[in-house]
């Protein structure tokens, strides 16, 4: 007894959220106490990302009503608070859902964040994973109000492997802040302000990094994306396993996407909020370039077993699936023949060929890739 | 009655922007005179003169200061916010143009106070000739020993360093400023921490306005209560009034906020009443930022009161009648100016000058300039206005800066008084298009409401 060292954990402090009590260590975020009780009590991030330091509080979407400060300062906060930047005090209380100002602000940044959005999902490698799909699909409205001609942006390859859109691009920083925290050369990647800031061309500088292939993963939207992958399927026609490899330049943990035996694209591993997960062994879990983009071959990799983390996603979901199509009306605009887009994409659709090696054509997969003769005959009912 | 004049009283003197001039004027005895008390109080002369900050916000400077961290071993940084570019607001070009040693000598006895031994002064980079004037300033005030190692023998030793922004309004706001400071974007960041804790380089800073720091100035001379009785309640002192809008003499005038707002406008001794003999209609007392008042809201209050050149009686009735006093841009509008495109212009404004890091404001100020344009050009629909009042409702209080809010208030302000007008803009699109909607009956006395019996 006497020789131990007797150090008092620091007090855990109380916070209830929607009426659920839970006690966290000092420092601990609203969101990240949140994601504890999980479920639709915590609130959207779409720029805070863990991994990050000072990422967040910038898109806004996780605003939270803070009714009791704390058990020494029980006033309420005047105005809504980011919870991904505000730490809680003991005996916090907050109202995510059960506060109408909060959804009333929440419904009202998804649809700050679509008026200039191309809502192009069909054409979107994103679509599937995107937060913003996700985000628009639990709290935007089916029309629109915005009668503008919406902000557009030329497109950039940022070298060899990464696209950017930044017509898609929600500014959330997230990207910027990983070639910051990642690569030693750049401190910009922000140009111009307001609506006509964009990402710019000073992230090429640092594109020869080998870790800057991460900016793919941090990015909640289709703004940058995968090259190496671009057009070859649907993420959610792929099967997404854990395998890891002997990497010298990373901890070589990732998921690749499979279709069949073939490896589509090779990704970190993520948490089911879409963080970067760290490696077993304490090291980061951002991948090098090699691993992401170079090593397409399944023998290049020791499979571990299904993706562990549950996705969840509007398309995975299949809330699509429910949609009423308008299959009358739009058969008849486009002289009688039915639009594939809006039939039931999973058992007519070509992209799941096992005769055709997406991963072995060069560029994106289009129908010419396909044979035609073997086109599975359009199902009628 | 004619004000007692702090800042300005030597304004007039031939050559009072050098050294030798301004030092026979009485200059820089407040240094001399701060420099024998201790820091701290210097601080509580600050606190007795009630000088609130005159940069916008109103926070009492004392207080401010008082909230610096001092950690042993970690520099404090003084920063002067002399980034002006408020709309309507020109009150610190005037007193840097003219007066630059009364800032310079301000800013020793407030780096003074804060133990600030590296002092910067961040000046909005449109201001291209301003600079050489300040630093010739520097220049001379540290070549008599009021700058440099040791100043008076105090022991205490002073740098002040000119810094030019590159024409964002956005480096006015106080942690863009540092951002902008430090060679950063100039994005505002996320509070807390506040700049009184971690600021410049991670160092307890404060920034303050130059009106403000020139203030200082005074204070030390007459002390801290006697400054208190100038003015009413909790506007103490003067304060920089810059006018300009359709009045017959614009400028910069130096008020001791007791007169009223008609006599500001009407009295020879200021705005000398509006232009070409036309009529008043509205006005921004503060800046483009505060909320726009009709005629008839700005002269009296809606309990029928004077209404007084103060933070108080300005920000009489909240926003649903009032407005603020913000930093003194005074912008007067007479009958034949349209509330419609002159709000469209403001949007404009804001819209190019937001930063662009939160969605509410990057967003919502494109969408709101959009939609004036379109009511401005006869081509708007009534459900339009609904449409920009949810918009700036959705954007005030739910962003990282006070840009949002400033973005929201003068769309807000315009439709809540000004609606008949904004509704004529669209049921007469054609005849909009050729003339004004003119003075119409913002001018009209308001009922005032009767003392409820009790
Ligand atoms: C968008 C924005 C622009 C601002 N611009 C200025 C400015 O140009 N000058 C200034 O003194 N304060 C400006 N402020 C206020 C500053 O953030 C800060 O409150 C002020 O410098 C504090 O000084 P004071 O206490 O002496 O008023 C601005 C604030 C915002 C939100
Ligand atoms: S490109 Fe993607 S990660 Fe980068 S700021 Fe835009 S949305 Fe965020
Ligand atoms: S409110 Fe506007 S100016 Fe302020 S941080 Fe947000 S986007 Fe930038
Ligand atoms: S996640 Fe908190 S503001 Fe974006």
């Amino acid at each position: 007894m006497a020789d131990e060292i007797k150090q008092e954990p620091p007090a855990n402090f109380k916070v209830t959220i929607d009426n659920v009590t839970l006690d966290v260590p000092p420092g601990t975020t609203i969101l990240q106490a949140a994601r504890l009780i999980g479920g639709d009590v915590t609130p959207p991030a779409m720029c805070f990302y863990t991994p990050l330091k000072g990422s967040g509080g910038k898109c806004r979407t996780c605003l939270v009503e803070v009714s009791k400060g704390s058990e020494k300062d029980p006033r309420p906060m005047p105005k809504l608070v980011a919870s991904c930047r505000t730490t809680v005090m003991d005996g916090m209380e907050v109202k995510s859902i059960t506060s109408e100002r909060v959804i009333n602000a929440r419904n009202s940044v998804v649809e700050f964040l679509l008026i200039n959005h191309p809502l192009d999902c069909p054409v979107c490698d994103q679509a599937g994973e995107c937060h913003l799909q996700d985000l628009s699909y639990e709290h935007g409205k089916a029309g629109t109000r915005y009668e503008f001609k919406r902000r557009t942006f030329k497109k950039h390859n940022l070298g060899k492997y990464i696209q950017l859109h930044m017509t898609r691009c929600i500014l959330c920083y997230r990207c910027v802040f990983t070639a910051d925290q990642l690569t030693n050369k750049r401190q910009h990647g922000v140009l111009d302000r307001g609506d006509h800031a964009e990402i710019a061309t000073y992230i090429e500088k640092s594109l020869d990094n080998q870790f800057i292939g991460n900016v793919i993963d941090v990015c909640p939207v289709g703004a940058l994306t995968d090259k190496t992958f671009r057009f070859k399927n649907r993420v959610w026609f792929t099967k997404p396993v854990d395998a890891h490899r002997d990497c010298p330049n990373c901890c070589g943990k990732v998921t690749l996407w499979e279709r069949g035996n073939e490896v589509l694209r090779v990704t970190a591993r993520k948490d089911q909020w879409g963080e970067i997960l760290p490696a077993e062994d304490g090291k980061t879990g951002w991948i090098c370039n090699e691993c992401r983009f170079e090593k397409k071959d399944i023998n290049d990799w020791v499979i571990e077993g299904p993706m562990k983390v549950a996705r969840h996603s509007v398309i995975g979901a299949n809330h699509y699936e429910v949609l009423d199509r308008p299959k009358e009306t739009i058969s008849a605009v486009m002289g009688g023949r039915a639009p594939k887009l809006l039939m039931d994409i999973h058992s007519i659709s070509e992209v799941n060929d096992p005769g055709v090696d997406l991963s072995k054509i060069p560029g994106p997969a289009t129908g010419a890739v396909f044979n035609r003769e073997k086109v599975i005959e359009e199902k009628k009912d | 009655m004619s004000s007692q004049k702090l800042l300005l009283e030597n304004a007039h003197i031939e050559g009072i922007r050098y050294y030798d001039v301004y030092r026979k004027n009485g200059g820089y005895r407040s240094v001399e005179k701060a420099l024998k008390m201790a820091p701290d109080e210097v601080v509580e002369e600050v606190k007795k003169s009630g000088l609130r900050g005159r940069g916008g916000a109103g926070f009492p400077t004392g207080m401010k200061w008082s909230f610096i961290a001092k950690p042993e071993g970690v520099p404090r940084h003084l920063v002067c916010n002399a980034d002006e570019s408020e709309p309507g607001t020109f009150k610190d070009r005037y007193l840097m143009e003219f007066l630059p040693h009364l800032l310079i000598e301000g800013l020793i006895v407030s780096s003074y106070a804060l133990g600030s031994n590296v002092t910067y002064i961040y000046i909005r980079g449109e201001y291209a000739w301003i600079p050489d004037i300040l630093e010739q300033a520097i220049a001379e005030a540290k070549a008599n020993g009021f700058l440099g190692k040791n100043i008076l023998n105090s022991g205490f030793d002073c740098e002040i360093y000119v810094q030019r922004g590159a024409g964002a309004y956005i480096c006015g706001e106080e942690t863009a400023l540092i951002e902008s400071l430090e060679g950063k974007r100039g994005n505002p960041r996320i509070k807390p921490p506040f700049p009184a804790v971690k600021g410049a380089w991670d160092r307890p800073t404060v920034v303050n306005n130059v009106e403000t720091l020139a203030a200082v100035v005074p204070i030390i001379n007459i002390g801290g209560e006697e400054y208190a009785k100038i003015g009413v309640g909790r506007s103490t002192g003067t304060k920089l009034i810059s006018a300009c809008g359709n009045i017959n003499k614009p400028g910069v005038y130096e008020i001791d906020m007791t007169i009223s707002v008609e006599e500001f406008i009407y009295s020879d001794e200021w705005c000398g009443g509006i232009k070409s003999g036309k009529r008043l209609k509205a006005c921004i007392p503060g800046g483009s930022s505060v909320p726009i008042l009709p005629a008839n809201l700005l002269l009296k209050t809606a309990k029928g009161e004077s209404r007084i050149m103060n933070y108080e009686s300005l920000s009489d009735g909240g926003f649903a009648t009032g407005t603020m006093m913000g930093s003194g841009g005074f912008i007067v509008l007479d009958e034949d100016q349209c509330v419609v495109k002159h709000t469209y212009t403001l949007a404009r404004f804001y819209r190019h000058e937001s930063c662009g890091q939160c969605s509410p404001c990057r967003e919502g100020t494109g969408w709101m300039e959009k939609l004036l344009l379109r009511l401005d050009q006869g081509q708007g629909k009534l459900s339009d206005i609904d449409l920009l009042w949810d918009i700036q409702s959705k954007i005030e209080g739910n962003t990282i800066c006070p840009l949002g809010d400033a973005a929201a208030w003068p769309v807000a302000a315009a439709i809540r008084h000004f609606r008949d007008e904004f509704e004529w803009h669209i049921t007469n699109a054609a005849e909009a298009q050729t003339r004004n909607y003119g003075l119409a009956h913002y001018a009209d006395p308001l009922p005032v409401s009767e003392p409820v019996a009790v």
